[in-house]
């Protein structure tokens, strides 16, 4: 195959990340469609490996081919459209991130591509989501950058009446750089901890999910904590010398759930606001994000990460964790009754696997009512009093359950139950209690 | 807790003003939207009914070397489906690369045309512009006239919920790899034949240009060649050339399965289902289509005769030939069969993907609580390996299967999904066949018995009309009776039908009958410490109701009496002893010692004992259930002392269904019980749209909800019904309209926990009297009422054991049962739920029983809970801690506890049964005062 591809053009720059692990990642690319050459490659991001897997003439050929097909591309203004390959022929698989910018005075497209071994896909599918998430945000970002950097370049040409090629838009690879590397380190760290550990209540927790959640899950490590990753389920962290740790802000905001917080040490239980306050605020947090971006100065202000942007007029709530007040009768009960049954007689396993099965079945009846009620959400949901006496989930923290295992399976279901999304959890609680 | 530089990045938009930034704000392409669901119409189902087509629909598409990307079909085949989505463009979109990259032709260094068999790609992109997404499957065929001998196509399934596909990628890569292996076996198979017909073509131009060159130098005596020599010499060097090219190609093709084979992730594709659809295919096909080894040479070589023809040496221009169409280049019967992997899969697939992922959740759940399954889940359905290993088998059947899947007369899907997976429908067809066979014996044995009871007739229907007169008012019937009554009869028991078993199991019967009065029967459990003094004192109706039995206007007559003295003022002695003769079996069914293996020549106590001690935890109890006396009978297997008769008993043993049509005795009583268990089983099932059984399902499940919905909101003691069927006692539907009664029964069939793996004990329509045995079959039954002689015995004999069952009679619309002050059944079924549609309903019930099968499992195997802590422990503080532990831990109320103790018990029952063997339904009679509900 390898013989098949040409050399790489000289202009393809190459990063080489040292990884600690195995790296399932065999390359990460970045490609625009030139509107002479048709789909380039820019860069190219592989971990520094002994036994070269891919060529970068392969993996060129390979990033050419995500473009392929781009030039009909008809997408929603401002979408980052994923496209995911699996090349049987080439062994490989591939999600692109396919975008439009501009550059260098040009709109063009653009696509960040992942190549991983075709024989990674059963690891790759269940982390879909947190690559995807992470690599499509880090492109919003990049867009600006690239916006910007184009700007800036006119500037530059007006001021010295010199156009110089290897300026353009080169800015947003190390920002793309930003996140690929991460995004190699936590798919090199979810292929190595998949293997039990210290933590045991992780793998407790983890007996709640399901088999692809479970995959998208990570144990602690010994020798130096992993930091928080936003999106996955159950992640083991540990404190450092001082018995602090840090969860940074941000990551928290980006998860796609709000993240609760389980202090083994203290025995101490924290949670974020629900679904839909969590969205409401992550969406809030990125658009300031990136506005502040778009309004940064100067390169540095760019560069840096964090980024120091301050607007005295708003200070976030940095208080998302809180004690969980509401109570409930499933996970109690669950937790009064299994320990009448002996272990090791896989009768707590079946016992579990029961619960479990009540909650999805019960999930999915609150979805099918919901659906009925509004006619497939045509009309506004106004019974909840109704659905929780119909559900038996009069328990706020049995509707509470129900309803995130609800929203795992039928996305936006709590910002469409409790009309406007933006609710706090007081507002909400109050709501519920006027039904 | 929080890194704090996280934090800076907050800022309040709505407060900017224009005049605090000069920068023009962040184009909202660059941005995020605020609510990632208000683009859409702000609801989680917007999505997709925002998009132009009504539905996912699988579209194949086709790069032509001629015309470029061109849609050729979607699957459903349908005009509405894709509405104004614009195929055309969305064919260049997914066509417009070649992801396979294959290389056919004359690679550098190869003499000859080589084939390359390039591997599937498979992609997933969109447009997010349309909304629509895509998961594209990337093949190619082989065509001798195509250019570089190769088709690129593509299959893809298309849906406007982009996560579904990436949700299912796995799914629908595997079932998309299915439909493609197969096309492209055909493709080889049609690829050789036409390379076949190509080479006989060229064989025969060879000879044609042979024979004419011999003429030409016969001809030519001139010494030199004539170019019309010369051409026809290069056009015959070139016809030979080109032989031994497609010869070349010929083994090419051949070798492919050989090749392929031995690749580890290669998945041959097997013809599984032979099908009439497929009739166009020959036997041979069928036979060598298994690429295995003699199969793809035999495949390739077996041709119908054909007849060579002249061809030119030159190949027509391109674009003056006709290429092949997508049927052509494929065998037809692989064709047909892709098409229906295609549309399998869209079936499978189709609807929105929260419930197929909660089908699949629910599936690795379900399978993880085997013990528990039978009690309320389809255990087909968990069975079911991959649906895909089913639709070639059931393609055939399934129409009319899931047409009449859910009628009464119907058993064969049942039967045929419970095979989980089939090699073709010919397994299929006997299956069925032999199902239709035991159905017409059903007519004839009911016809055959007929019961003359008039009076008793009258006295039911006095009863059911008019005992009591307001609407809330309750009757207490007096049908405490002893069940040493029916010992005693079962003694004097002679048997007019049906002789010659029944002698030896009366004898055995009559063993037992040592019992002289109620309150012995009621503690024939040794080893539960109930005082009959007790019994006496807190129930004294139970006793006292006695004499009332025989009161005109009282209850339910129950004729069996208890004196013998009395039996002479029966009109049908014989008849009734028959029916006792029943009864004094199950009876004994219970005292007999174990289930697995009887002990011959027991005693009453050691009976009793055996019968609780042998099961760990223990089995349910007399005493546990307060002061209610309850049978517990089960059937021993081998038919052994006092169980049933040995014919009996042998239809109850196979291992596969133990519901086998039966014979001489019970004749009365159906032979199709499977029929019921068949139309019932199938609601069991949870939401998915999967294949065509499921799809009945569904539709089942969707009745059943809606008819138990109308049922809970139209009969106020709809929950005593309930009740009645989940504490295991038989509930009769009683009715002249056949519509009427079947559709209760339906209602009521997703309330009734099964016996065993596969017979849901159901019956949805009677018309013969009932017996005993058949109570211990079905939990709930539909009866019919008429006024002809039969119907006479049928009231006859459903007044015999009024007290053991509950009657809900659809006509007067009462019901006759024990009274119900539990909260699970209000949960269950409360006539005031906002539910709306019946599938819904149905999914509710399903979680609430659910629960109840976790309580259930939970009461079962608590070890401390049946076993004594201390050898010196008495019994009686075990099950003081059992029932503590049902109040208490499990939350239970009044009768709320019964339904447990029952579903525990089946369980329990379940558990002990060898494998392989189903568990004997369990026959329990509990005498408990019933009372009457009117409307």
């Amino acid at each position: 195959m390898s013989a098949l591809c040409p050399p790489p053009s000289p202009a393809v720059a190459k990063t080489e990340i040292s990884m600690n692990g195995e790296s399932p990642l065999l390359a990460a690319t970045f490609a625009y469609w030139d509107n002479i050459l048709g789909p380039r490659v820019r860069h190219i991001w592989a971990p520094k490996t002994d036994q070269v897997l891919l060529s970068d003439g392969e993996i060129t050929f390979l990033a050419n081919h995500t473009l392929n097909g781009e030039i009909l591309r008809n997408a929603e203004s401002g979408a980052i459209d994923v496209k995911f390959f699996v090349l049987a022929e080439k062994r490989v698989i591939i999600v692109s991130l396919i975008f439009d910018g501009n550059w260098n005075g040009d709109r063009s497209t653009y696509g960040l591509s992942i190549i991983l071994p075709q024989s990674e896909l059963g690891f790759y599918l269940p982390l879909h989501r947190v690559c995807v998430d992470r690599l499509t945000h880090i492109i919003r970002k990049g867009r600006i950058w690239m916006h910007k950097e184009r700007q800036e370049h006119f500037q530059k040409i007006v001021l010295e009446g010199t156009e110089r090629m290897e300026d353009q838009g080169q800015s947003i690879i190390p920002m793309l750089t930003g996140e690929v590397i991460p995004v190699m380190e936590l798919l090199s760290s979810m292929k190595s901890h998949s293997v039990p550990e210290e933590i045991d209540i992780v793998r407790t927790l983890c007996l709640f999910l399901t088999p692809s959640e479970r995959r998208c899950s990570r144990l602690c490590r010994n020798e130096t904590s992993f930091k928080y990753e936003s999106g996955l389920f159950v992640q083991g962290l540990l404190k450092d010398a001082t018995g602090s740790f840090v969860l940074p802000f941000r990551q928290v905001m980006y998860a796609p759930y709000p993240t609760t917080h389980i202090d083994v040490d203290v025995n101490t239980v924290k949670q974020m606001p629900p679904c839909h306050e969590h969205i409401y605020n992550q969406r809030r947090y990125m658009r300031s994000e990136l506005t502040a971006f778009w309004r940064a100065n100067s390169d540095e202000e760019m560069s840096q990460d964090p980024i120091i942007h301050t607007d005295e007029s708003f200070t976030p709530d940095l208080n998302v964790f809180q004690d969980i007040l509401h109570q409930d009768t499933l996970v109690k009960a669950f937790l009064d009754q299994i320990f009448h049954l002996k272990p090791g007689l896989s009768l707590r396993s079946t016992f579990l696997a029961q619960f479990l099965l009540i909650l999805h079945r019960k999930a999915l009846t609150l979805i099918k009512y919901i659906e009925d009620d509004t006619q497939k959400g045509k009309k506004p949901f106004k019974s909840l009093r109704s659905l929780k006496i119909d559900l038996d989930l009069t328990a706020e923290g049995d509707l509470n359950i129900i309803m995130a295992l609800a929203e795992k399976i039928k996305p936006g279901l709590h910002s469409f139950i409790f009309g406007r999304p933006f609710y706090i959890s007081v507002q909400e609680r109050d709501m519920l209690m006027t039904f | 807790m929080i890194s704090a530089p996280d934090v800076v990045a907050f800022t309040r938009e709505e407060e900017l003003g224009d005049e605090l930034y000069r920068e023009p704000p962040l184009p909202e392409e660059y941005s995020v939207p605020l609510f990632p669901f208000a683009g859409h119409g702000a609801n989680p189902w917007a999505k997709v009914s925002s998009s132009k087509f009504s539905r996912d629909f699988i579209l194949i598409s086709e790069f032509s070397e001629q015309v470029g990307p061109q849609p050729l079909l979607t699957i459903p085949d349908d005009a509405k489906v894709p509405g104004s989505f614009d195929l055309n463009y969305f064919s260049l979109r997914i066509m417009s690369v070649d992801y396979q990259a294959s290389f056919v032709g004359h690679p550098p260094g190869c003499a000859y045309p080589k084939l390359n068999f390039v591997e599937d790609s498979k992609v997933v992109l969109g447009d997010s512009k349309e909304g629509a997404f895509a998961y594209v499957h990337h093949l190619t065929l082989y065509d001798l006239e195509a250019r570089g001998f190769v088709r690129p196509f593509c299959m893809a399934y298309i849906s406007a919920d982009e996560h579904k596909i990436m949700q299912q990628f796995q799914e629908l890569s595997a079932e998309f790899s299915k439909a493609s292996e197969c096309l492209k076996t055909g493709n080889r198979k049609a690829f050789a034949s036409e390379l076949e017909k190509k080479l006989k073509d060229l064989d025969y131009t060879r000879t044609v240009l042979h024979n004419e060159t011999e003429i030409q130098k016969k001809a030519n005596d001139k010494g030199y060649y004539t170019t019309q020599a010369i051409e026809k010499a290069n056009e015959l060097a070139s016809v030979e050339k080109s032989i031994i090219e497609h010869q070349d190609l010929l083994k090419q093709i051949r070798s492919y399965p050989y090749r392929k084979l031995k690749e580890s992730d290669f998945h041959a594709y097997e013809p599984e289902g032979t099908l009439d659809q497929a009739g166009t295919s020959s036997e041979q096909d069928l036979a060598t289509s298994d690429p295995a080894e003699p199969g793809e040479m035999h495949l390739y070589s077996r041709l119908p005769s054909y007849t060579p023809k002249l061809i030119k040496a030159k190949p027509a221009k391109c674009f003056d030939k006709k290429l092949k169409t997508l049927e052509e280049l494929c065998d037809i019967y692989f064709f047909n069969q892709t098409l229906d992997q295609l549309h399998h899969i869209e079936r499978t697939f189709r609807g929105d993907v929260c419930y197929l992922l909660t089908n699949q959740i629910s599936r690795a759940l379900l399978k993880q609580q085997s013990v528990t399954n039978f009690l309320f889940e389809d255990v087909s359905f968990l069975e079911e390996k991959a649906p895909e290993n089913q639709y070639r088998g059931c393609q055939g059947l399934s129409q009319d299967a899931a047409d009449r899947k859910c009628s009464e007369e119907s058993p064969a899907p049942k039967v045929v999904i419970s095979l989980g997976s089939y090699k073709s429908s010919v397994e299929c067809v006997p299956i069925k066949m032999e199902q239709d066979m035991g159905d017409p014996q059903e007519p004839s044995m009911t016809e055959s018995i007929t019961f003359e009871h008039q009076e008793n007739l009258d006295y039911l229907d006095a009863d059911l009309k008019g005992s009591i007169s307001s609407g809330e008012s309750i009757e207490v019937l007096g049908t405490e009776k002893s069940a040493s009554g029916l010992m005693k009869s079962e003694s004097q028991a002679s048997l007019p039908i049906s002789p010659s078993p029944q002698v030896g199991r009366s004898k055995v019967g009559s063993r037992r009958t040592v019992s002289e009065d109620s309150i012995e029967v009621l503690s024939t459990c040794p080893s539960e410490s109930l005082i009959p003094e007790d019994f006496k004192a807190s129930y004294p109706s139970a006793i006292n109701e006695e004499p009332y039995v025989d009161d005109e206007e009282g209850g339910l007559r129950f004729t069996p009496r208890l004196n013998p003295d009395n039996a002479d003022e029966q009109e049908d002695v014989s008849n009734q002893e028959n029916l006792a003769q029943i009864d004094s079996a199950c009876c004994i069914g219970k005292e007999s010692p174990s289930f697995l293996e009887p002990l011959p020549g027991l005693g009453q106590k050691q009976c009793d004992e055996d019968g609780v001690v042998r099961i760990p935890p223990q089995p349910y109890r007399q005493a546990e259930q307060g002061l209610h006396g309850s049978l517990v009978g089960s059937p021993p297997c081998d038919g052994a002392p006092g169980g049933l008769l040995p014919h009996e008993l042998d239809s109850r043993c196979p291992t596969a269904g133990r519901e086998v049509s039966r014979t001489s005795l019970d004749e009365c009583s159906d032979s199709t019980s499977y029929i019921s268990s068949a139309a019932s089983t199938c609601s069991d099932r949870t939401p998915s749209p999967a294949h065509p059984v499921c799809l009945t399902n569904e539709r089942h499940k969707k009745k059943a909800g809606q008819n138990a919905l109308r049922f809970i909101r139209q009969y106020p003691f709809a929950h005593p019904a309930i009740y009645s069927l989940l504490s295991g006692r038989t509930l009769v539907v009683l009715g002249e309209d056949e519509a009427i009664v079947k559709k209760l029964v339906t209602a009521l069939s997703i309330f009734v926990p099964n016996c065993g793996a596969y017979a849901k004990p159901v019956k949805h329509w009677v018309t013969s009297p009932l017996h005993v045995v058949d109570f211990q079959k079905w939990k709930l039954i539909g009866l019919q009422r008429t006024v002809s002689p039969a119907g006479v015995g049928v009231l006859h004999a459903l007044s015999r054991y009024s007290r053991y069952v509950s009657i809900l009679d659809a006509d007067s619309k009462t019901l006759r049962c024990p009274l119900y002050k539990g909260t699970v059944v209000a949960r269950l079924a409360d006539h005031r739920t906002q539910i709306k549609r019946g599938s819904t309903y149905y999914m509710h019930v399903q979680s609430v029983l659910t629960q109840l099968c976790s309580k259930a499992f939970l009461f079962t195997f608590c070890h401390h809970l049946h076993l004594p802590i201390s050898e010196r422990e008495p019994e009686e503080s075990v099950v003081n801690r059992r029932m503590n532990f049902l109040k208490l831990h499990l939350g239970l109320a009044n009768e709320d506890v019964k339904i447990v103790q029952y579903l525990a018990e089946l369980l329990k029952l379940q558990y002990i049964q060898e494998p392989g063997q189903g568990a004997n339904p369990l026959l329990r009679f509990d005498y408990v005062p019933s009372f009457l509900y009117k409307i």
